[in-house]
């Protein structure tokens, strides 16, 4: 689980370890990328109490490897070697003293509150794929969680689109914001179980420090200023859009295939209840239209949209039926499920692409 | 099966068409190309060429070869008007073509000589042109792309020529090394210093010791002197980029007026792109000093066709550039990377505001010339009233 935290090529060589760290019969296993920590223990029969780094690859090459059974792990600090003994035979490593392995840094002067595991994976697959990979822009990188006394908020936009998702039964009861970044949130993403268990997060103005079950991860918040999000996000868009989600993704799907590979431009028309679903890429001459019956209400608009973005966001929307709010062709468009889960918020929005039509 | 490539190219083209227009230029020394101290030729008829003029000569060198030439300023719109013209009836007659400049084309007429015989069918096409537009045309039929457009040099002027499949080599072993296209006036000096000068020695030579001295180039070009090409012919297709530059009366250190003309550059570039319904992702600008080093940096960006992103990164890489304390010569701009398709609306970058205002300012320009309206700061650019797309160079 904690083998994703590795990077390829770190920046100082014993990133490339596992810290096994033994304490009265407990064995924590971490690893590191400085940004990240990631950290699980397990209860172990063991005669003394010791740190040592492990090379990481090799371990679990070997680990994967092998059937279940138990593993008999001799270490000799003195010269940096760990021998495993398994049932049909051993294996020998070079390992290094574990007090060179970093330390975990800690969030002293911090505030904490808890939320159940299966919320904060849904609030993490809901946003960190519209999160920016522009590394310009450090503070889009990662998802904006902002807490109240009442509710928690999860933002994340590459300003092309944006995600907003809000839960009220969550009560965090301080008021903050910090920015996460995006490989913590994927090893969170795949490593929270899918239940309530209750994940603890502690937090300061550097690090956040998650811990659930047997689990804690630490990571370097990103230390930037968020975008003012609220204010680019459209009030009471006065045409409306209701279309059976499936139906509608999987057309943006078909038509996008003849969309530009470098713009994905697709172009929606809607008039009356009918809306037009159109792409085409002048280089190779390839066109596509689909006409679609729909719910709508407002004027007759015809509009530009990213069709990645646009699949993605339907995609990632929950329920049979999504709505989508627009008011004019340069101004950007609201995705929202035609109904609301309780508690639940979820609000993406998309920016338009310019439609030459004057 | 080999394949059957020919290369078209119209003669002095430019000198062509101003003959077309004004005929009492017919029989003597025509200079097109910008007529203070500062221009160069961009083409030169027949009679100017023997007094040692070729095109790309500085002006003033081109006066002191030969004073009594007629210079004339040349009109980029009523050449890419014939340009047109030729492309057209091309088109109509051949399955396949590549427009690689405003009077050259490649044809692959591969398969047609089942049908037709394929110099016949090229020596119908340059009949036809001649015919439709008065303007004198070259080709050469052969099994590849070089091997046609060094034949066609040799065709010239106004003439015709088949290298028959086989014969490439032979053919190509009498002349000089200059006519390898590629062999520029650098790589000609190399291989002149080691003692090369027609292309039989190339032929004659491993390709690996030409690969030592010239590198890379150094395999091509003994590709070519082999008379192997297989390049394909790519069927026309628009410019891969956008540009303009500007050369100055007088050399100059002024930065603002430089700032000025670069956002007025940028500014008739992003309409142009706007227009043409492309984006860009690429900005590069380009600096030439009064001696004349030549300078160029580029930067990615997301793709776009809005002025004031366009702008900013066009200062912010003038201002990276422009470290020496120098007289300037040249600036240009280029947008390249274009795709078709429209801006991706950022929600941070821009104000619904900014953007009805360019669609309004696009609304005039569209009805009362691209000149009607524009950032006042820029006013001083004026650009020539050509198409950027169509392959003319400024």
């Amino acid at each position: 689980m904690i083998d994703g935290v590795v990077v390829s090529k770190p920046i100082i060589p014993i990133l490339n370890n596992f810290l096994f760290d033994i304490k009265d019969g407990e064995l924590k296993i971490s690893a590191t990328d400085l940004e990240t920590t990631m950290t699980t223990s397990i209860k172990v029969d063991a005669k003394e109490d010791l740190a040592i780094a492990i090379p990481s690859r090799t371990t679990l090459d070997l680990l994967k490897s092998l059937p279940d059974q138990p593993l008999a792990f001799s270490v000799n600090l003195e010269k940096g070697a760990v021998e495993i003994k398994y049932d049909a035979g051993r294996f020998k490593l070079t390992a290094q003293k574990g007090d060179e392995f970093p330390k975990n840094p800690g969030v002293d002067g911090g505030q904490k509150f808890t939320i159940p595991a299966k919320v904060l994976q849904k609030a993490i697959t809901k946003t960190v794929f519209a999160t920016s990979s522009d590394e310009l822009r450090l503070n889009l990188t990662g998802v904006l969680v902002q807490l109240s006394a009442n509710d928690i908020t999860f933002v994340a936009t590459d300003a092309n689109r944006l995600v907003r998702f809000n839960r009220s039964d969550i009560k965090p009861g301080v008021e903050d914001s910090f920015i996460l970044p995006k490989k913590a949130l994927n090893l969170l993403k795949a490593s929270l179980p899918n239940d309530d268990t209750e994940v603890t997060i502690d937090f300061n103005k550097s690090n956040a420090h998650f811990m659930f079950g047997d689990v804690t991860l630490v990571c370097r918040l990103i230390d930037e200023k968020y975008p003012d999000y609220k204010a680019v996000i459209p009030q009471d868009n006065p045409n409306k859009l209701l279309m059976d989600r499936n139906e509608f993704a999987m057309s943006v799907k078909r038509v996008s295939i003849t969309s530009n590979k470098t713009t994905h431009q697709i172009r929606l028309k809607l008039a009356g209840s009918e809306l037009t679903i159109s792409a085409e890429d002048i280089d190779f001459e390839n066109e596509a239209q689909e006409k679609l019956k729909c719910q709508y209400e407002g004027e007759d608009l015809e509009i530009g949209f990213n069709s990645k973005y646009l699949a993605e966001m339907i995609g990632a929307v929950d329920g049979t039926e999504v709505r989508l709010e627009m008011s004019q062709p340069n101004r950007a468009g609201v995705l929202l499920p035609a109904v609301a889960e309780e508690n639940e918020h979820i609000l993406m929005l998309v920016m338009p692409m310019m439609l030459n039509s004057y | 099966m080999s394949h059957q490539i020919v290369h078209i190219d119209l003669d002095s083209f430019f000198v062509s068409v101003e003959r077309l227009i004004n005929p009492k230029l017919i029989g003597k020394p025509v200079l097109v190309g910008g007529s203070s101290d500062r221009g160069v030729v961009a083409s030169c008829s027949y009679e100017a060429r023997e007094y040692g003029i070729h095109s790309a000569m500085p002006m003033r060198q081109a006066r002191q070869l030969c004073p009594e030439a007629i210079i004339v300023r040349g009109d980029t719109s009523e050449y890419s008007k014939y340009s047109d013209i030729i492309t057209e009836i091309i088109g109509e007659t051949v399955p396949m073509y590549e427009k690689t400049s405003i009077d050259e084309f490649y044809m692959d007429l591969t398969g047609m000589d089942k049908f037709f015989g394929c110099y016949k069918l090229a020596t119908e096409l340059r009949q036809r042109i001649i015919k439709e537009t008065n303007l004198p045309i070259s080709f050469a039929l052969s099994a590849n792309k070089t091997v046609s457009k060094v034949g066609t040099g040799e065709a010239k002027p106004n003439g015709q020529k088949e290298i028959p499949i086989g014969t490439e080599k032979e053919f190509l072993a009498p002349l000089s090394i200059r006519k390898i296209p590629m062999v520029g006036d650098k790589t000609y000096q190399l291989l002149r210093g080691m003692g090369v000068m027609w292309i039989r020695t190339l032929q004659e030579m491993p390709m690996e010791l030409l690969q030592q001295v010239l590198g890379e180039n150094g395999s091509l070009i003994w590709r070519k002197a082999q008379g192997i090409d297989n390049s394909p012919v790519v069927p026309y297709s628009e410019r891969k980029s956008i540009s303009t530059e500007r050369t100055f009366e007088q050399d100059t250190i002024d930065v603002n007026m430089l700032k000025g003309l670069l956002i007025g550059m940028a500014e008739k570039l992003a309409y142009q792109l706007r227009s043409e319904q492309k984006l860009t992702a690429c900005v590069t600008v380009k600096i030439r000093y009064s001696d004349f080093n030549t300078y160029t940096m580029q930067a990615r960006i997301p793709y776009t066709s809005l002025d004031h992103l366009l702008i900013d990164k066009v200062k912010e890489l003038f201002d990276k550039l422009y470290q020496k304390r120098m007289l300037i010569r040249l600036i240009g701009i280029r947008f390249s990377h274009l795709v078709h398709g429209g801006h991706q609306y950022n929600l941070f970058d821009q104000t619904p505001e900014q953007i009805q205002l360019y669609q309004a300012m696009d609304k005039i320009r569209k009805r009362y010339g691209d000149e009607a309206v524009a950032r006042a700061v820029g006013t001083d650019f004026k650009a020539s009233k050509m198409n950027p797309f169509n392959g003319i160079k400024r």
